[in-house]
C-alpha cells in the first residue's frame, strides 16, 4: 500500500425523481420491497440535485458523513445496509499518478468521509432522500470500482430509500416490485431517457405548510396496517396502470400520461386519507391548484396539464410542451402572486427561461397579468398571496455523473474534511 | 265528495333529519334510487334541525304546488313526480266529519296539492335539507290521505325523492337495507334503536365557512360510480363488515367501535371522492383541523370519547359519548375556533344552549388540559356556528294549527 496519508476521492452529482405511478406501501419494511410497481420522470439535475463527495483514506478513523454542513450518524440501519451493499461489491482500484493501490480486500477495512449536499431545502418535501441515496451509492460505486450496472446499483440504493432506486437513471424510469424474498429483483431500470420527450415541462408550485407532516416512512406503514383500500390498489389497480404508463411513455401519449398521472396521485392520497389516522398531505391550496388544472383541461378538450403530488402539499405540474408551460406560469403567477416584498427572481427559480417567455421577469409585471383566458370560471378570488412560498421551472433531466471539476467536490483533497 | 268545492284538509308535521355514520355513496339505479351498499344514520333532534311541512287538499286546487322556504318551486322533476304518483296510488278513504269533508280512495288521482315546506336551518349549511325534507312531504301526505303503510314501507317512497331521506322515517339508529330486488320494494329502512337508547350521546355539528360551491352529491356519486376504481371494492367488501359490526356497537353501546366505524367510514368516503374523476374535495383545512384535533384527543385520553364525520361538505358532525366530554369539548373548540370579534355567543352555538352554559364563561377560561389535548391555533372565522344537538325522534304530526304553514282556508302560504 502507498503511503498513509493519501486521500482518494469521488464527486458525484444525482437528480431527484417524482413519481408518476406511487410507490406507497412495504411488503419487507427491512429490504425496502414495495407491494407495488411505480414509474417516475427524472428531473434536471441543473435545477434539482444532490451533490455527493466520498472519501478514503487510511488516516480516516471512522465513518463519517456531513449533510449540508452538518455531521449526521451514520448508525442507522439505511446507511449501514447500502455501505455493507457496496463495501461487498467493490474491486481492485490503482491511481497510479498518486501511487493508490487498494485492492478488494482492503475496503473492508478502510474508512470513508461523505460530504452532500442538496440544492434545495429539505424543508421543500422535493424528495432530498431519493437524490441522496441514490448518489451515495452512485459514487462509492465509482470510488470503489463496482463492477455493476447501474439496475444492480439501484438495489442498494433501494435499501437507503426506496424512491433512491429510480434516481440511478434519467428520464422514464420504473422500479419493479421484484417477487423474491431476498429483493434482488427490485430494482429499477429506464424506460426511455432524457431525450424522448423532451418538450416536457416542469414546473414545481411548492405550497407553504404550517403543518409538520407525516414521514413517508411512517405513513405507508400506517396505510399499509389500517387502509382497507390499498391492498386493493396496489393487486387490480396499479398493475393495469403501470402497463398503460408504459404505452403512454412509449408513444408520447400526453392525454394518457396525464389522465394516468392525475388518477394515481389522487388515488395515493386517497389511500392516505383511508389510514387510521388519517392523512392530509394536499391542503387547500394544493386543492385549488387542482382545480384549476382540471378545469382547464376540461376547457381545453384534450389535456394540456398533468398533476401529481408526493407526500406533502406541492404540486409538481407537468405541462405538454412550452407553449403550454408559458401559459401555465402566467395562470399560476396570476392565482398565486408573490408577496409585494418578493423579487420574482427568488419566485421563480429554475429554468427561468419560462419565466421571461411569459414576459414575467420585470419589476411590476405580476399586476399586469389578465386573468388567463383559458380558465373561464373564477378559482376563488385572485389575491392569494403567500400561498405558494415559489416556483421551479425543470423538465425531465439526466442520470447521475461524475464530476471531474475538483472546485466541485466537498471535501477538501488533503484532509478529507468538509470545505 | 261534500257538497262544496271550497273545503280544504290540512296536516302538518315535523321530520328530523339524519346523519350517516355508514356512508350511502353510489347508486345502482338512477331512476329508482338504489344504494351500492347498506347505510346507517343517527336521526338528530328535531327540536334543533328539522323541516316542517303543511300539506293541503281542497277541490278548489286547479294544479300541484310547492312552496319551499317561502319560495314557490316547481314540482316537474322526477323525483318529486315519483314521490307524489307513489303515495297517491295508495291514498285511502278520508273523512272529516266535522268539517263535512268526505274523500273516496279513487278521488286523490284528481285532487290536487299544496305544499309548504320550511327547514329551521339554513341549505347552504349543507345539513342535508332533502333528506328531512322528502321523508316530511312523505309522511305528512301519508296522513293527509290515510295511507296504511309503516315507516318501512312509507320509506321506500321517500327514497324515490331522496336516498337518505328513507332513514328520517325513523327516530333514533336506522338502517337503509340496500335490497336486492330491481322494483326497490326492499331497499327500505329500518329501525335499529330508538333515540333513547343510547341518550347519552351529545352531537356538535361545526358549520364550516367555504367559498367553494360543492358537488352536488347526486352528480358527485355518479362520478364515483363511473370513475373510481376503489368505490366497488369498497361496497361489495369494506361496508358489508363494517355495517355488521355497527350494529353490534350500536346495539351494545359499544362507543369505541362506533367511534372508530365511523370515523373510518367518513374517511373512506371521502378517500373515494378523491380517487373520482375529476376529484371531488368536501372537506377542507378546517374539516382537516377539527379531525385532528379529535384524533389527538381521543388518542390522549386513551380510549375513544369523540366520534366525527363529514358529508358532502365541510361542515364536522361530532358526537361526544357523554354530556361531560360534550362539555369539555365544546371549550376545546370554542377554544380553537373563537366567535369573530362582532360575533354574539347566542347565534354561534345554536341549539342545546345548556351545553355551551355549562362550558361556562364563553369558552374564555379554558382548563389547561383541554388546551394540551387540543394544541391547536386561534383561527378565528374558520367555524361560522355550532349547533348542540342529540340522537332524536322520528316524524310527527303537529296538532297545533298555528304552526300550519298554509292558511286554512286559502291553502296559500301564510
Amino acid at each position: 500500500m502507498a503511503a498513509e496519508k493519501w486521500v482518494f476521492m469521488v464527486t458525484a452529482q444525482t437528480p431527484t425523481n417524482i413519481a408518476v405511478i406511487k410507490y406507497w406501501g412495504k411488503r419487507d419494511e427491512v429490504r425496502i420491497l414495495p407491494v407495488n410497481d411505480s414509474i417516475s420522470v427524472t428531473l434536471d439535475p441543473d435545477h434539482l440535485c444532490t451533490v455527493t463527495t466520498v472519501s478514503v483514506s487510511p488516516a480516516f478513523d471512522r465513518d463519517r458523513m456531513w449533510l449540508n454542513g452538518k455531521e449526521i450518524s451514520l448508525s442507522g440501519s439505511r446507511y449501514q445496509n447500502c455501505l455493507r451493499e457496496i463495501r461487498s461489491r467493490a474491486g481492485d482500484v490503482e491511481d497510479k499518478e498518486k501511487g493508490i493501490k487498494i485492492v478488494k480486500k482492503d475496503w473492508e477495512k478502510l474508512n470513508l468521509h461523505i460530504a452532500s449536499h442538496n440544492n434545495f431545502p429539505t424543508a421543500a418535501g422535493l424528495a432530498s432522500s431519493a437524490a441522496g441515496f441514490a448518489c451515495l451509492v452512485f459514487s462509492l460505486a465509482k470510488l470503489m470500482n463496482v463492477d455493476e450496472d447501474l439496475s444492480h446499483l439501484s438495489a442498494i440504493a433501494r435499501q437507503g430509500s426506496g424512491s433512491a432506486c429510480r434516481s440511478l437513471f434519467g428520464g422514464f424510469v420504473k422500479w419493479k416490485m421484484g417477487s423474491r424474498e431476498d429483493g434482488s429483483d427490485s430494482v429499477a431500470v429506464q424506460l426511455e431517457d432524457e431525450k424522448h420527450w423532451h418538450e416536457l415541462v416542469i414546473i414545481i408550485a411548492v405550497v407553504s405548510s404550517q403543518q409538520k407532516e407525516t414521514s413517508s416512512t411512517s405513513g405507508m406503514r400506517e396505510s399499509v396496517e389500517t387502509s382497507l383500500l390499498l391492498q386493493h390498489r396496489a393487486k387490480e389497480v396499479v398493475p393495469k396502470r403501470v402497463l398503460q404508463m408504459e404505452e403512454a411513455i412509449k408513444n408520447r401519449d400526453f392525454a394518457s400520461l396525464t389522465q394516468l398521472s392525475c388518477a394515481d396521485s389522487n388515488q395515493f392520497h386517497a389511500v392516505c386519507l383511508d389510514t387510521s389516522p388519517p392523512i392530509f398531505y394536499m391542503n387547500d391550496t394544493s386543492h385549488r391548484i387542482i382545480s384549476l388544472v382540471e378545469k382547464w383541461n376540461r376547457s381545453e378538450g384534450t389535456p394540456q396539464v398533468a398533476y401529481t403530488f408526493d407526500a406533502g402539499p406541492n404540486a409538481v405540474l407537468i405541462a405538454r410542451n412550452r407553449k403550454v408551460a408559458v401559459q401555465l406560469l402566467q395562470g399560476l403567477l396570476y392565482y398565486f402572486p408573490p408577496k409585494s416584498d418578493t423579487d420574482m427572481r427568488s419566485y421563480v427559480v429554475g429554468d427561468t427561461s419560462i419565466l421571461k417567455e411569459a414576459g414575467l421577469d420585470g419589476a411590476n409585471s405580476v399586476e399586469s397579468l389578465q386573468p388567463p383566458p383559458e380558465i373561464k370560471d373564477n378559482i376563488g378570488s385572485q389575491d392569494q398571496k403567500g400561498e405558494v412560498s415559489y416556483f421551479i421551472c425543470t423538465r425531465p433531466g439526466r442520470g447521475p455523473v461524475v464530476l471531474h471539476d475538483q472546485t466541485q467536490a466537498l471535501l477538501d483533497p488533503e484532509t478529507g474534511l468538509p470545505k | 265528495m261534500a257538497e262544496e268545492k271550497n273545503w280544504v284538509l290540512m296536516v302538518t308535521a315535523q321530520t328530523p333529519t339524519n346523519i350517516a355514520v355508514i356512508k350511502y355513496w353510489g347508486k345502482r339505479d338512477e331512476v329508482r334510487i338504489l344504494p351500492i351498499n347498506d347505510s346507517i344514520s343517527v336521526t338528530l333532534d328535531p327540536d334543533h334541525l328539522c323541516t316542517l311541512t303543511t300539506v293541503a287538499v281542497s277541490p278548489s286546487f286547479d294544479r300541484d304546488r310547492m312552496w319551499l322556504n317561502g319560495k314557490e318551486i316547481s314540482l316537474s322533476g322526477s323525483r318529486y313526480q315519483n314521490c307524489l304518483r307513489e303515495i297517491r296510488s295508495r291514498g285511502d278513504d278520508v273523512e272529516d266529519e266535522v268539517k263535512g269533508i268526505k274523500i273516496g280512495k279513487k278521488d286523490w288521482e284528481k285532487l290536487h296539492l299544496h305544499i309548504a315546506s320550511y327547514n329551521n336551518f339554513p341549505t347552504a349549511a349543507g345539513l342535508a335539507s332533502s333528506a328531512a325534507g322528502f321523508a316530511c312531504l312523505v309522511f305528512a301526505l301519508a296522513k293527509l290521505m290515510n295511507v296504511n303503510e309503516d315507516p318501512s314501507q312509507l320509506s321506500a317512497i321517500a327514497r324515490q325523492g331522496s336516498g337518505s331521506a328513507c332513514r328520517s322515517l325513523f327516530g333514533g339508529f336506522v338502517k337503509w337495507n340496500m335490497g336486492k330486488k330491481e322494483d326497490g320494494n326492499d331497499s327500505v329502512a329500518v329501525q335499529l334503536a330508538d333515540e333513547k337508547h343510547w341518550d347519552d350521546l351529545v352531537i356538535i355539528v361545526a358549520v364550516v365557512s367555504s367559498r367553494e360551491k360543492e358537488t352536488s352529491s347526486t352528480s358527485g356519486m355518479r362520478e364515483s360510480v363511473e370513475t373510481s376504481l376503489l368505490l366497488q371494492h369498497r361496497a361489495k367488501d369494506v361496508v358489508p363488515i363494517r355495517i355488521l359490526q355497527m350494529e353490534e356497537a350500536i346495539k351494545n353501546r359499544d362507543f369505541t367501535s362506533f367511534a372508530k366505524l365511523t370515523c373510518a367510514d367518513s374517511n373512506q368516503f371521502h378517500a373515494v371522492c378523491m380517487d373520482t374523476s375529476p376529484p371531488i374535495f368536501y372537506m377542507n383545512d378546517t374539516s382537516h383541523r377539527i379531525i385532528s384535533l379529535v384524533e389527538k384527543w381521543n388518542r390522549s385520553a386513551g380510549t375513544p370519547e369523540i366520534a366525527y364525520t363529514f358529508d358532502a361538505g365541510p361542515n364536522a358532525v361530532l358526537i361526544a359519548k357523554s354530556r361531560k366530554v360534550a362539555v369539555e369539548l365544546m371549550q376545546g373548540l370554542l377554544y380553537c375556533f373563537p366567535p369573530k370579534a362582532d360575533t354574539d355567543m347566542k347565534s354561534y352555538v345554536l341549539g342545546d344552549t345548556s351545553i355551551v352554559k355549562e362550558a361556562g364563561l364563553e369558552g374564555r377560561e379554558v382548563p389547561q388540559e383541554i388546551k394540551d389535548k387540543i394544541g391547536c391555533q386561534d383561527q378565528k372565522g374558520e367555524v361560522s356556528y355550532f349547533i348542540c344537538s342529540r340522537p332524536g325522534k322520528g316524524p310527527v304530526v303537529l296538532q297545533d294549527q298555528t304552526q300550519a304553514l298554509l292558511h286554512p282556508q286559502t291553502g296559500l302560504p301564510k
